[in-house]
């Protein structure tokens, strides 16, 4: 009896130090990412961006909290998933990513900052405001025209507004150049009074990004 | 005799000036909801269902916005419809319809496949499902399934439809990114498009009863149309990117995504 005993609580050990370890197993094999996600405004948007998430070969638990824009999910660690790989798919639905953070497996973080670009002393004297029409629609329109204009050298300040269509831009003219300006945004779709922007662009936005377009 | 025939044409002309007087809607007020942001609801001749998209769940409330129930473990739940008591819930996340009763959830058997339905209505044996993704209607008459619809701007065709309603002889449908309203008759054909003209920018949501009326997702509005197209109302008091609406007891009820809360028009 006695023997029957310690064989039984053997083969319960073993089972129950195996069902651990392939739990945790299951946990170390998995990289966590956050990816903070600018201008969520329209559900059945935001809900499709979940949704092409999820058709991503070996993704689990992606969540979109729509208070926050934060989307989570988790990837298997043996493909070592890029920031560059989460941020082309963001860009791919329309979104504009400003925070990505990946937690490997090890517990490594690797993280990026969109909204950093290398400083470049402006020349006061030389700065000077203009506001100019920008199509768009939406909040995701905003963050992407306010974006791509950030992100010219140059500029100090880039303002869109929803209603008026207008985009209110402080920026060096030393550095760049006002025409400059509109057909760096006409390269992410969105039309200024002085540059279209490409059909090919335009036709990719997301659906509620889709402003009438005027005659070219 | 000639009094008669005076009284008579009084009369007459009483009855044709009451049936021109326009049904406008006043707006009344807002009410408040728990944390809900709502895509769609019906009502099941008692309380609202609402279909609360970004928290995954349909939240049953009173007509005071007052939460009575909560149901989780939808994924991504949309343009709802009662029926027989029946909750028809599309699932956006999971391409699936799924049918509440009784507290009890159980998949609509389809032999189509979904991409994204974002709504639903149905009326005893036939059922209409906005195929978003696919930009079609899918459209049981009772005895078989019909498909209709498909990308694109025309007339006819379709850009991410949102919310359907049929009606004794036609099919609504809200074309939200066409940025109108386009009617079908039952065999697919349309016959009409609706609001285009009114610089819609998403028509998320609709409600036909005599009149037509639509949700302006990003303009906060709301129109109503009679059934030749014609605006003859438009009503923003208190709309905060509305998604879907109904008319119960001479009210207007439309539920606010962004707003967290149900406006109320009067008529």
């Amino acid at each position: 009896m006695k023997k029957l005993i310690i064989i039984i609580s053997l083969i319960a050990s073993i089972f129950t130090i195996s069902t651990f370890d392939t739990s945790a197993q299951t946990k170390k094999d998995r990289d966590q990412v956050q990816v903070t996600v600018e201008g969520l405004g329209c559900p059945f948007c935001a809900y499709g961006l979940e949704k092409k998430f999820q058709e991503l070969k070996g993704i689990k638990n992606v969540q979109i909290e729509m208070e926050t824009g934060i989307m989570t999910f988790d990837f298997p660690a043996d493909k070592a998933i890029a920031i560059e790989t989460i941020e082309t798919q963001v860009d791919k639905a329309g979104y504009t990513a400003i925070a990505t953070e990946i937690t490997r497996y090890d517990g490594t973080i690797i993280n990026a900052n969109q909204e950093e670009k290398p400083h470049i002393e402006l020349t006061e004297e030389a700065i000077i405001e203009n506001t100019f029409a920008v199509s768009g629609n939406c909040d995701m329109c905003k963050s992407r025209i306010e974006k791509t204009a950030s992100n010219i050298e140059g500029i100090r300040l880039a303002e869109w507004d929803k209603e008026s269509k207008m985009l209110k831009i402080e920026y060096d003219t030393t550095l760049v150049t006002l025409q400059n300006i509109q057909e760096r945004i006409a390269t992410v779709g969105h039309d200024t009074e002085s540059a279209f922007a490409p059909d090919s662009v335009y036709q990719k936005l997301p659906m509620c990004c889709q402003y009438e377009r005027k005659e070219k | 005799m000639k009094k008669i025939m005076l009284s008579f044409g009084i009369l007459l002309g009483l009855l044709v000036a009451c049936q021109k007087t326009p049904k406008t809607f006043k707006y009344q007020q807002n009410v408040a909801l728990d944390k809900v942001s709502p895509i769609g609801f019906d009502y099941d001749g008692k309380s609202f269902w609402i279909a609360d998209g970004d928290h995954n769940r349909l939240v049953k409330t009173d007509l005071n916005g007052k939460t009575l129930e909560v149901q989780d473990g939808f994924k991504r739940p949309m343009h709802l419809a009662i029926d027989q008591q029946k909750v028809y819930v599309p699932e956006y996340g999971s391409d699936t319809i799924q049918i509440v009763e009784n507290q009890q959830k159980k998949a609509l058997e389809l032999s189509d496949s979904l991409d994204a339905p974002a709504g639903i209505d149905v009326i005893d044996k036939e059922i209409a499902i906005a195929d978003f993704y696919n930009h079609r209607i899918l459209y049981f008459n009772g005895s078989q399934w019909l498909s209709f619809g498909k990308e694109g701007k025309k007339q006819g065709e379709l850009y991410y439809p949102t919310d359907v309603q049929i009606t004794s002889n036609k099919i609504y449908v809200a074309d939200a990114y066409n940025n109108r309203v386009q009617v079908f008759d039952k065999q697919g054909k349309s016959l009409q498009t609706i609001g285009f003209k009114e610089g819609i920018n998403a028509a998320t949501g609709i409600f036909i009863e005599d009149d037509i009326y639509v949700t302006d997702f990003e303009n906060n509005r709301i129109l109503i149309f009679d059934q030749e197209g014609n605006l003859l109302q438009e009503l923003k008091e208190g709309l905060n990117k509305p998604t879907d609406l109904l008319i119960l007891n001479d009210q207007l009820f439309v539920c606010n995504y962004k707003g967290q809360s149900l406006s109320i028009f009067k008529r």
